[in-house]
């Protein structure tokens, strides 16, 4: 019999303090997600981002912990967002050489998507009466969820709203995609992948390279390119 | 590898500092990145442990953003409330986004810019 074990609250006390379990939990759902992702071919809609949300939502409200503890704990993933959004200039300096002759479409692609993004969010939300609070992080919700909260941040908005609406429209946008570009009849890949990335930045783009590679490159140029002149132009936009 | 991720947070810093001194409208990040872009454009190549690096980060970019989503626990009461509104609104925006976006590029494009599938 070892009697010098420490009883399990002790544990637990010394576990739940430490950043160890909040980082745990966190990869884990991850893993979980990306796993769920992966043994479904990637479907859309089994978004790993959703599910490991859910998971580590679900866990920390049963182990009644409360949000801010599980946050500092959590704080070392958070940080790397801004290291990741440094690293976005790899794929748009790569997508960049391939634009020579379609930067009239792109760009006009990226001005008129992303306004149409912010407007018939807004508007809608306006028409059905959402709180005004709920509905600042519509702002950035096209732009690539680690641009987006720093957006988020700029304009007074919640950082955690942006990311969650960020999240659904990606999801959504990669699951509806094909059929509103049939609708509209944009054809070829690098148009198609352009449309997603925009409006669906990484969730979306990650769909478009399964389906093919030329619209996948195109995707991550337009979600990187979103991301950049969101940064800049809806700050402007929100106070302006 | 570290070598890329050094260079990652070289350029974070120096966006930060810009950000905070010159320009701060625009998250610091975001200006982290610009300047790497032009640094990248100005050398002509990507460094194998950047590359490295970059593609590590853009496989598992929804990782990072758990912990901040994770937040969305302490709104659940009010997203509830309007959870039908928001929904419509989440499924018309995106469609009109990828709808305009695709026919802009569409349009705009030279009609024989499309290479064979």
């Amino acid at each position: 019999m070892n009697t010098s074990l420490p009883p399990i609250h002790e544990i637990w006390v010394y576990l739940s303090g430490s950043p160890l379990l909040a980082l745990t939990l966190t990869l884990a759902a991850w893993q979980l997600g990306t796993w769920l992702y992966e043994r479904s071919g990637r479907n859309p809609l089994v978004n790993p981002v959703a599910i490991a949300v859910t998971v580590v939502a679900f866990v920390i409200v049963a182990i009644d912990m409360p949000y801010a503890t599980y946050f500092e704990g959590a704080q070392f993933v958070h940080f790397l967002l801004g290291t990741a959004t440094v690293a976005l200039a790899v794929p748009i300096h790569n997508g960049l050489a391939a634009v020579r002759g379609r930067l009239l479409p792109l760009a006009a692609a990226l001005v008129g998507g992303g306004a149409v993004s912010i407007g018939s969010a807004l508007l809608l939300a306006r028409l059905l009466g959402v709180d005004a609070p709920l509905q600042q992080g519509l702002w950035a919700k096209s732009v690539t969820a680690p641009i987006a909260m720093g957006v988020a941040e700029q304009i007074g908005a919640s950082p955690t709203l942006t990311a969650v609406y960020a999240v659904v429209t990606g999801v959504l946008g990669a699951a509806l995609g094909r059929y509103v570009l049939d609708a509209v009849g944009c054809r070829a890949w690098w148009q198609r992948g352009a449309a997603i990335g925009i409006a669906a930045h990484g969730i979306g783009t990650s769909r478009a390279f399964t389906v093919h590679p030329d619209a996948g490159a195109w995707a991550s140029l337009g979600m990187g390119l979103h991301g950049v002149v969101g940064a800049v132009l809806i700050p402007l936009l929100f106070h302006g | 590898m570290i070598a890329g991720l050094l260079q990652l947070l070289v350029f974070q810093g120096l966006g930060e500092l810009l950000a905070h001194f010159v320009v701060p409208a625009v998250p610091g990040p975001v200006l982290g990145l610009l300047l790497l872009l032009g640094w990248l454009r100005l050398r002509g190549r990507v460094a194998p442990g950047l590359d490295l690096v970059s593609g590590a980060f853009s496989r598992h970019l929804g990782l990072l953003f758990v912990p901040a989503a994770v937040g969305v626990v302490m709104f659940l009461p009010q997203l509830r409330a309007h959870l039908p509104a928001l929904t419509v609104t989440l499924v018309l925006s995106v469609v009109a986004t990828i709808a305009v976006s695709g026919w802009l590029l569409k349009t705009l494009s030279r009609p024989d810019d499309d290479p064979p599938r």
